[in-house]
């Protein structure tokens, strides 16, 4: 096997809170609760004599449900962790985000049309926020996620003052 | 005829707009939902008579009701906003700036023109804005519309009472009637007969009786081959007919020129289009050719245009014409960035193990089916799936490439339609790059330009992660020198 070849781009300076990965450890229980949930009900309420792919599917099932149970809240917060960096340099918002698939956002201060901070349910638990910065295209959208509260306000503060700054035409 | 004025600067419409909307019961229609439940209530059964009486019953109330809303439409266009004032009980006062208006559309429906009329539609999107944005006034004289255009365009522009010069109209391309030939050739205008067809055959089945089926029972089995042979060849003919006919209403007579900092496309059989883009807000061009377009060297040229609502119809630069004259067109509007490059060999790879890993998985799928019951069709179909599948990735891979000029940079992609994007360095208003797994093994990436036109994003499919920086930083401004590795902290 080849060695893999360096990251096509630099990646952002500065890392996440560490509470972060207690917050995707909780969406991962979450979603991995939902999981089994049906995965139960699947194997209570359809017989196993139903023919077809059943007999297979009632051992495929929790065998699955655990893989992911694993790989959701053992493994994934850490790599997205280590995967999920951010930057505001003088010019630009920054950002990597993703982890098997990762995708590298960078968005010029002069185009930013509005900046949101956004703080769900699970996020205000852990004390943390979200820092949209929107531009004139749909796809042009970098999300700063999970960032301390504090420090997401201040981000979006200094980003809308300084957009106001620098801004021209902005489309 | 100038509109009478019902107080200083208000106008009305047309009062002959009142008999269009009646014939179309433009505004009866809504009132359709009310009165089934009425006529089921008292069913057909008078006959003749009754049917008449609705008749008339329906024509009158849809003659009232375009009246009352002719009654309680009017329009200003001011030196800072146009105002649009209507709504039978709760009266509605539109104001919009001449700042926000985005473009101005001058159309003619067959109607229309019967009574000298047209629609001007303003287009005043802002962003996300939905179908209600659109300031639409129906039913002025051709004059008028004319005047209305020129007044919100211009008092936007220049300042007041400003003498402005007579724009120098100059013709960049004009509709040639030959063309029409490329349009049995593309999938949109084929799509039209091909939607009539449906809709005929939704009336054959209404038919008594089964009058295809009946064409192929009684005959003799060569003389219904024959007629078999008759029925495609005869389907197929109208098909052609059918999209050159199609081509034909859409297009007639397109013309665009450009008239002083504006493109002004028309076009149209019976309703005339008249669109006016601001050269301005152009930040590219993207040409597309369709797999059958490609075989005779036919293309078609649209403008991304920032702010622009429902950009893929007024964007329209060529709706088909020869490639040549597609790009010339857009080298108008764009700098050329020079030749694309090719993308890596790991891309046509990647592409190839696509293609194979879905045939194979058939066909092995096929060779075990044909072992337990004897049907070999499936693994048949596999290895041609898989053998297509190799060519189409080899296609596929073809079509990709990219260029970063002075001014201007290119990216190209897709097989069935095969889209070339030139977009201005000033368009760029961030980057996204993105890698799977896969493609951080074979070292490539995506990269996508995200704009304010047109669909928002275009990529650059499975490039060379290690030329990302440089194509990045070439292709916009000193800002996208932050991805260069070079300048890790």
């Amino acid at each position: 096997m080849t060695t893999v070849p360096a990251p096509a781009v630099r990646e952002p300076a500065w890392e996440l809170p560490r509470s972060a990965i207690g917050l995707w450890t909780v969406e991962s229980a979450i979603s991995t609760v939902i999981l089994w949930l049906g995965a139960g009900a699947f194997l209570l309420f359809v017989p196993a004599s139903a023919g077809g792919p059943v007999p297979v599917l009632r051992w495929v099932l929790p065998i699955a449900a655990a893989l992911h149970t694993v790989v959701a809240v053992g493994i994934r917060p850490w790599v997205k962790h280590r995967v999920y960096r951010w930057e505001i340099t003088a010019e630009a918002a920054y950002t990597r985000t993703g982890w098997l698939t990762q995708t590298w956002t960078l968005v010029p201060i002069s185009r930013i049309q509005t900046v949101d901070v956004t703080r769900g349910v699970l996020q205000q638990m852990f004390g943390l926020a979200t820092v949209a910065v929107l531009t004139a295209s749909s796809q042009g959208t970098v999300r700063i996620w999970h960032l301390e509260h504090g420090m997401a306000q201040r981000v979006a503060d200094d980003l809308a003052r300084r957009a106001e700054l620098v801004r021209d035409q902005a489309t | 005829m100038t509109p009478p004025l019902v107080a200083p600067g208000i106008r009305r419409t047309s009062s002959r707009i009142v008999l269009v909307h009646t014939v179309t019961f433009k505004q009866a229609r809504q009132l359709v939902p009310i009165l089934i439940p009425i006529v089921a209530g008292f069913g057909f059964g008078g006959g003749l008579t009754t049917i008449a009486l609705m008749a008339v019953g329906i024509t009158v109330l849809s003659l009232a009701a375009a009246a009352l809303s002719w009654w309680r439409f009017s329009y200003a266009d001011g030196p800072s906003s146009v105002v649009i004032t209507r709504g039978l009980l709760s009266r509605s006062v539109r104001t919009v700036p001449n700042d926000r208006i985005r473009g101005v559309e001058v159309e003619a429906p067959l109607l229309h023109r019967l009574f000298g009329l047209v629609r001007v539609r303003v287009d005043a999107a802002a962003g996300a804005a939905g179908e209600d944005e659109e300031v639409v006034v129906d039913g002025v004289s051709r004059a008028e519309g004319d005047r209305l255009r020129v007044a919100v365009l211009t008092h936007r522009g220049t300042p007041a009472d400003e003498p402005s010069p007579e724009p120098v109209e100059e013709e960049l391309s004009r509709w040639d009637n030959r063309w029409l030939l490329y349009a049995p050739l593309v999938g949109s205008y084929l799509a039209l007969p091909a939607a009539a067809l449906g809709a005929l055959s939704r009336v054959l089945d209404d038919v008594p009786g089964d009058p295809v089926g009946d064409l192929f029972d009684v005959e003799l089995p060569a003389a219904a081959w024959a007629v078999a042979a008759g029925v495609v060849g005869g389907a197929l003919l109208l098909l052609v007919a059918g999209s050159v006919i199609g081509a034909a209403i859409v297009n007639w007579g397109f013309r665009l020129t450009r008239r002083g900092s504006s493109l002004v496309a028309v076009r149209g059989l019976f309703t005339r289009r008249h669109t006016e883009l601001e050269i301005d807000r152009v930040r590219g061009v993207s040409v597309s050719e369709g797999l059958g377009m490609r075989l005779v060297g036919a293309g078609r040229a649209t403008a991304l245009v920032t702010g622009l609502a429902d950009a893929a119809r007024r964007g329209q630069l060529l709706p088909l014409g020869p490639r040549d004259e597609a790009w010339s067109l857009a080298s108008l509007l764009v700098a050329d960035p020079g030749p694309l490059r090719a993308h890596p060999a790991a891309a046509r790879r990647r592409r190839i193990i696509r293609a194979l890993v879905t045939g194979l998985a058939v066909t092995a799928g096929g060779l075990v089916l044909g072992a337990r019951t004897g049907h070999w069709e499936l693994a048949i179909a596999g290895a041609v799936v898989t053998v297509l599948g190799v060519l189409l990735a080899r296609s596929l891979y073809a079509a990709l490439g990219h260029a970063a000029g002075p001014r201007s940079f290119s990216v190209r992609r897709g097989w069935l339609v095969r889209e070339q994007i030139v977009l201005e360095r000033r368009a760029v208003i961030g980057w996204q790059v993105r890698q799977s797994w896969f493609q951080r093994r074979a070292g490539l990436a995506t990269v996508t330009a995200c704009v304010g036109a047109g669909s928002g994003g275009y990529a650059a499919v499975d490039m060379a992660a290690a030329e990302t920086p440089s194509f990045t930083a070439a292709a916009s401004g000193s800002w996208a020198r932050a991805l260069d590795p070079a300048n890790q902290r």
